[in-house]
């Protein structure tokens, strides 16, 4: 278009200006004529339909019946437009441009309510009923593509509440358990279940107890051994205990990482496991180290040891010492469990006595239904106790010496009380030549042990695998006698020989554990409309009426009823009201504004209901005013506020994909589950400690300190730092360290754990940290995603932004950020030149030195708005020289996240301003105190 | 189970309930003459197919596509080329909300959805069966193809042991009984809670809002128990666990699952989305991030390995496929009777465009065409409204559907 008709464009724009007049509402038709008048003078000079710099015709879209203005609004607020190099309108004239677009702003009316998210929902529950279970995965991720947990547009679903009805059941059941406490139970052990025999080189015994080392697998897996003749009864907390120390001469600390999870022999199949904690010896004095962990049945214990010296290095003395585990739960807080005391506050409860109970270590199943064994025969030292005792280390030998035995070889498992069994359980022996192993056999039944019925079934054995195969039955049997028949072993030297290292039944056994019964000295509706009135107000953050009483308590009143029992119709009253619209979409109704204001804090400083004191304060509606900036201050002080810094760095930083992200064996081979597991608790805790000491927004940039600890300090190049609690240290003034962009947990989830992308970097600095918005690629334009081991530079493939037009418009401001991380890889590391990596021969092999050759140099180097900076160094300093930025979008990030939809054009002027009122209010304490009133006051209009 | 029963549910498979009594015998019975119920299934490769390894080189032989010349039953395929959704010319990653249901401008900000074809199709199909429809996904991100009719995501269930339980595990009927009461108590209290606000007047959005979905989820309590009549399914477990290639793993445990549900009647309409994470996966022969390579730009390299990937994936279509057509079932296969809908929400990944959806149907007893070449570009929701038709949805139109076509033959 070269033929511009400006005359008649801005006659349009002035028509359009007259009908807007009335919708700006009082004075709008004269503060559109003066923003006509300004845009005119200020941006069409660049921006018309003939120029349109930058591919923006800001004249067209002006023209336009609906009209986005926000990116304009944030270019002129933050000084971005016009250009420093052009003239300038004074401050009434932008902060008339910026009124008239806040006006002009069609406010997309968000839901007036939104629905509370998983992790509020357990939170709240949890502290309704003094629990502390972590059970937000059995509720399905409802954020979808937005940012943001809280967004007004998500909606609540059926699977959602048909979730939170399961889950609440869960939580009830767990605080208030149908059929009492369990007994707690204690067990004692330094026995390891059977692993693969490659991994035996990592363990020996040591002392009392077992000397474990590095065990990275050849894969590259991280194997971890399983404690035996523990096996949680039933779901709970429990005590775990290791006596343990450090073995070896050297500073570091030897870490123990304790996971739970269900047992597996080998890695090449490892089942999901969960990390419990990690135990740092840093003493050579055996020591007891106890962690509290949640264990459910089927969950075994698991260690692995982690120490940098001895990788893979065979009988090095060195590594971590464990004498022995002793579990003991489960546990309550105290007995009877404070959920009684809080729910049931005012009457009796009345709790049996828990009998403690010993276990007597290891006992095979066969044991437990009071069964034993008898062989064809045997060798001396290899009896069939060898297939009872747990290891397929030890093992049973038919007999040769001084003659060899003749076959049938077989064992015949005695089943005197006629318990229901599926079938065996065989594990063969993981030792020796390979003499003697099973390979086919057959299943006989009997009722006197003489006389056996026909073949019940037939079937072969793997003699290379040594974890237990399940040999199952074609139908269960009662009967007293089972005769497992060997058909064929291996023979080395043609003679007739058989070993088994373990045999044990499958059978179902009943768990039998004792239980304390709890109960409630009450009986009468009064009592129970007492104790469902108390629950409500809490879980509903307001007194409530008669009325709005009924069905929940009707619910509860018909139970007690129908089954007398107390606490269970209250649990049912409180289920019905954990599941209510009020409890489930916020805000719900409040008998007065500070309840409201009560709920929401509670929400978005705890994930949570208010406390005693917020309830307290609200009934007499004291919550506004100085008394409401106390509290803010008081819950950001409080632990649960660590809720919110989760929460809310999880979403906006992203750090929720943390662990879709895998690093390349081959590029990062010292990559681990430890480095894995400290990097985002450093994020959390740096800016745990930002918002407490209320230090200024540039910290997000930079700082001269982090949270770290021993392996987050060697990841970083970092001398003397010993032991795995994270604490402040100091960075060398060298180091390209300090403030969130150099934080390997960023660094990490930008990436696809290969190699490195300075768009999707720049695109998540752009977005996360400067407040630029994004918008698609337009059409037809080939998306880059460049490649290290290509023979153009990095630079030179990302250039091609540059050279097209449309692109730049936009890359400009999103590539240079990702340029200036270029020299840190894709776990976090500080490098110089570019790793590519290398095929590998046959199988991978894991091996600490990787599989890559050095490419070309890293080039950091870019410019962002004008302004050159040769490395993250220098991009530190551009991004500092506009701090205010830096707070403005930090303050619009916490909004969102408080509030679940982006602040408008008002709201953004209104926190715009408050920054540039005084330098001193952009630390973070004061912008979220900041933003929560903001949002108070107007949820008060 | 007593033998005479687990005799019977062994005829019908699932349909059957254990107690016999509170249902019409012969009713249940029929069943075994009823025709061979109709199946659906719709996957969505969400990084989409390199077109030149997908589309026939030669128009009509399917012997010229690199990709579909791999799989085992072409006579029973139809590849149409020139189909994509109106509103959806470029998108990011977004459009793979409007896959199934055609909602035009994804990634605008107010954006909302609309009701996805497996939802609807469900409405009709699902009712017969332990679960009215399937929903998978390979990650935990809570939404995949399924939308309902407020254009909320359905989440699926991505992990396969889950899945099986749900499918398959042995349940305490007592205690499930019992959930099932405690839990419709709740509901009417919920309702009467509703009624009380609503006099007094309050916020009646947020109350128009939560009643749906209450409602929704006391029709699933009712069917649910209505199921608690009949035992599960009982069939060996086939789940892989080889985790050298855990990507492949989980898209063939998607495969073997949906089968089995199948075969069994447990339900008849089902959805799989392939998505995706930015993280690395390894198939033979590649090892690096799926998306990353999706950004070819047309270079060898990349391409390659995403070549790699994307084989992987035909492999395992080409075994569900193969096995869907090797159950026999009447006198057809269980392929013969079972929609399955291959495609994308992207034709071109690598310049995230959205022209030309790759997109397969095989299967469902159709006479098929091998090559279909659209000579305009043609809403896929054409293609959506006639298989509606053909499962007795008498419906008007589809998302932006312009009229039925008769792109099915047979």
């Amino acid at each position: 278009m070269n033929a511009p008709n400006h005359n008649l464009l801005v006659g349009s724009l002035t028509a359009l200006a007259l009908l807007l007049g009335d919708r700006l509402g009082a004075g709008g038709k004269e503060l559109t004529d003066q923003a006509t008048e300004l845009l005119e003078h200020y941006c069409f000079d660049c921006h018309d339909a003939a120029t349109k710099k930058g591919e923006f015709n800001l004249e067209g879209a002006l023209a336009k019946e609906h009209f986005d203005g926000s990116l304009m609004f944030e270019n002129l607020l933050t000084g971005k437009m016009p250009p420093a190099n052009k003239k300038q309108p004074d401050r009434e004239e932008k902060q008339a441009l910026l009124e008239w677009l806040v006006r002009k702003q069609e406010v997309a009316v968000p839901n007036s309510f939104r629905r509370v998210s998983r992790h509020e929902f357990v939170h709240s529950v949890n502290d309704l009923l003094g629990t502390n279970l972590d059970l937000a995965d059995r509720i399905p991720e409802d954020r979808g593509t937005k940012d943001f947990d809280s967004d007004r547009r998500i909606q609540l679903s059926r699977e959602m509440l048909s979730s939170y009805f399961s889950v609440a059941d869960e939580m009830l059941e767990h605080a208030f358990p149908t059929r009492g406490g369990p007994s707690e139970g204690k067990w004692v052990t330094s026995k390891v279940k059977d692993s693969h025999q490659t991994y035996e080189i990592y363990l020996r015994p040591y002392e009392e107890g077992i000397l474990f080392s590095w065990t990275r697998a050849n894969n590259g897996n991280s194997y971890s051994f399983f404690y035996d003749n523990f096996d949680p009864p039933v779901p709970g907390w429990y005590d775990l205990t290791f006596d343990a120390a450090k073995v070896g001469e050297f500073d570091e600390d030897v870490s123990v990482l304790v996971f739970g999870g269900k047992y597996y022999f080998a890695d090449d199949r490892p089942q999901p496991q969960r990390l419990l904690e990690v135990i740092s010896l840093g003493n050579r004095e055996l020591k007891s180290h106890t962690i509290r962990a949640f264990l459910r049945p089927g969950e075994n214990v698991s260690v692995h040891c982690q120490v940098k010296h001895n990788f893979r290095q065979k009988n090095v003395v060195e590594g971590a010492y464990i004498k022995q585990l002793t579990a003991r739960g489960p546990v309550f807080d105290q007995w009877p469990p404070t959920s009684y005391q809080s729910a049931f506050e005012g009457l009796p409860v009345n709790a049996a006595k828990r009998e403690p109970i010993q276990n007597s270590g290891f006992q095979t199943k066969l044991d437990r239904i009071g069964g034993n064994l008898t062989v064809s025969s045997f060798q001396e030292g290899m009896e069939k106790e060898r297939m009872q005792d747990g290891s397929n280390r030890t093992f049973w030998h038919t007999r040769f010496k001084p003659t060899v035995a003749k076959p049938p070889h077989y064992v015949i498992v005695e089943n005197p009380r006629g318990a229901e069994i599926e079938g065996l359980s065989f594990a063969t022996w993981s030792g020796g030549n390979g003499n003697g192993l099973v390979k086919a056999f057959e299943i006989y039944f009997s009722d006197d042990g003489e006389s056996w019925g026909a073949r019940v079934m037939e079937g072969g054995l793997e003699t290379k695998r040594t974890f237990e195969q399940p040999i199952v039955f074609p139908q269960r049997t009662r009967s007293r006698f089972i005769k497992f028949l060997v058909t064929d072993a291996v023979s080395l030297d043609g003679k007739s020989i058989a070993s088994i290292g373990k045999l044990d039944v499958l059978t179902a056994l009943a768990a039998q554990v004792e239980t304390a019964r709890i109960s409630v000295d009450a009986k009468t509706p009064k009592d129970l409309k007492r104790v469902v009135r108390r629950f409500a107000q809490r879980a509903f953050s307001s007194e409530i009426t008669e009325e709005e009483l009924r069905s929940y308590l009707r619910v509860g009143l018909t139970r007690l009823e129908e089954e007398g029992d107390f606490v269970e119709a209250a649990k049912v009253a409180f289920k019905a009201i954990m599941c209510s619209h009020r409890f489930l979409l916020a805000p719900g109704e409040h008998a007065n504004p500070s309840y409201a204001r009560a709920a929401e804090l509670a929400r978005m400083l705890w994930l949570s209901i208010p406390d005693d004191e917020l309830l307290a304060l609200a009934k007499s509606d004291q919550l506004k005013g100085a008394v409401l900036r106390e509290q803010i201050a008081r819950m950001i002080a409080d632990p649960r506020s660590r809720r919110m810094i989760r929460s809310f760095s999880d979403q906006w930083l992203n750090l929720r994909s943390f662990n879709k992200v895998t690093p390349s064996l081959k590029l990062y081979p010292l990559y681990d589950d430890l480095l894995n597991h400290y990097l985002p608790i450093e994020t959390r805790s740096y800016l745990h400690h930002l918002v407490q000491e209320n230090l200024s927004a540039g910290h997000l940039i930079d700082a001269n300190f982090s949270f770290l600890n021993q392996r987050l300090a060697q990841h970083y190049g970092i001398d003397g730092v010993f032991g795995q609690e994270l604490r402040r240290v100091s960075f060398p003034p060298a180091s390209p360290r300090g403030g969130l962009l150099t934080m390997g947990s960023v660094l990490k989830v930008t990436t696809d754990g290969f190699e490195t992308s300075p768009i999707l970097r720049g695109a998540w600095i752009s977005k996360n940290i400067v407040g630029t918005p994004l918008s698609p690629p337009p059409e037809s334009v080939p998306a880059l995603e460049p490649e290290h081991g290509h023979a153009a530079t990095l630079k030179e493939q990302i250039a091609q932004h540059k050279t097209n037009k449309t692109c730049y418009a936009c890359h400009k401001s999103i590539d240079p950020y990702g340029f200036a991380l270029e020299n840190f890889d894709a776990v976090g590391e500080w490098r110089e030149r570019y790793k590519i990596k290398q095929p590998h021969r046959s199988t991978f092999q894991y091996r600490p030195g990787g599989y890559f050759k050095l490419g070309g140099s890293v080039d950091a180097s870019g410019e962002i708005d004008e302004r050159a900076f040769k490395d993250i160094f220098g991009l530190k300093k551009v991004l500092l020289a506009n701090e205010r930025k830096i707070a403005y979008s930090f303050a619009k990030k916490f909004f969102e996240y408080a509030n679940g939809y982006q602040p408008t054009l008002q709201e953004r002027l209104h926190l715009w301003n408050f920054l540039g009122r005084n330098p001193e209010n952009g630390r973070l304490q004061d912008l979220i105190t900041e933003v929560i009133l903001n949002s108070m006051s107007k949820a008060n209009k | 189970m007593s033998e005479h029963s687990r005799r019977e549910f062994l005829k019908f498979g699932a349909a059957l309930p254990l107690a016999l009594q509170s249902l019409d015998v012969r009713a249940a019975m029929a069943k075994e003459t009823e025709a061979q119920p109709k199946r659906v299934i719709f996957i969505c490769n969400s990084l989409s197919f390199y077109k030149p390894n997908f589309f026939p080189a030669k128009r009509g032989d399917l012997g010229t596509s690199p990709y579909l010349k791999e799989l085992a039953v072409r006579e029973k395929m139809t590849v149409f080329q020139n189909l994509f959704h109106p509103g959806m010319e470029t998108s990011n990653h977004d459009s793979e909300k409007s896959f199934l249901t055609g909602a035009p401008s994804p990634e605008a900000a107010n954006f909302v959805n609309s009701l996805s074809l497996d939802q609807l199709l469900a409405r009709k199909m699902g009712g017969s069966t332990r679960f009215p429809f399937l929903s998978f996904s390979i990650y935990d991100r809570g939404w995949g193809c399924s939308w309902n009719d407020r254009g909320v995501a359905i989440p699926p269930m991505h992990d396969e042991r889950q899945i099986f339980d749900k499918l398959f595990g042995e349940e305490d009927l007592t205690a499930k009984r019992r959930q099932i009461e405690n839990d419709q108590q709740v509901v009417r209290s919920l309702y009467r809670d509703m009624a009380q606000l609503k006099k007094r007047g309050g916020d009646r959005a947020k109350l128009d809002s939560y009643r749906k979905v209450v409602a929704e989820l006391e029709a699933q309590l009712k069917h649910e128990e209505f199921w608690l009549k009949a035992r599960k399914p009982e069939v060996l477990d086939t789940l892989s666990t080889d985790q050298e290639f855990a990507f492949s793993t989980k898209i063939k445990n998607l495969f073997e699952l949906s089968k089995l549900a199948f075969q069994t009647d447990s339900t008849r309409v089902i959805t799989v989305s392939l998505d995706w994470t930015y993280g690395a996966v390894s198939v033979p022969g590649a090892t690096g991030g799926w998306h990353t390579f999706s950004h070819h730009g047309g270079r060898a390299d990349p391409l390659a390995k995403l070549t790699r990937i994307e084989t992987e994936i035909v492999r395992r279509l080409n075994q569900f496929l193969s096995e869907l057509d090797e159950i026999t079932e009447g006198s057809g296969s269980l392929l013969d009777h079972t929609t399955v809908v291959i495609g994308s929400n992207f034709g071109d990944a690598s310049n995230h465009t959205c022209h030309n959806l790759p997109t397969i149907v095989a299967g469902g007893g159709y006479r098929h065409q091998g090559h279909t070449v659209l000579e305009k570009s043609t809403p896929l929701c054409n293609l959506y409204l006639e298989l509606l038709h053909r499962h007795n949805v008498d419906a008007g139109s589809f998302g932006s559907s312009t009229k039925e076509m008769g792109l099915l033959k047979g």
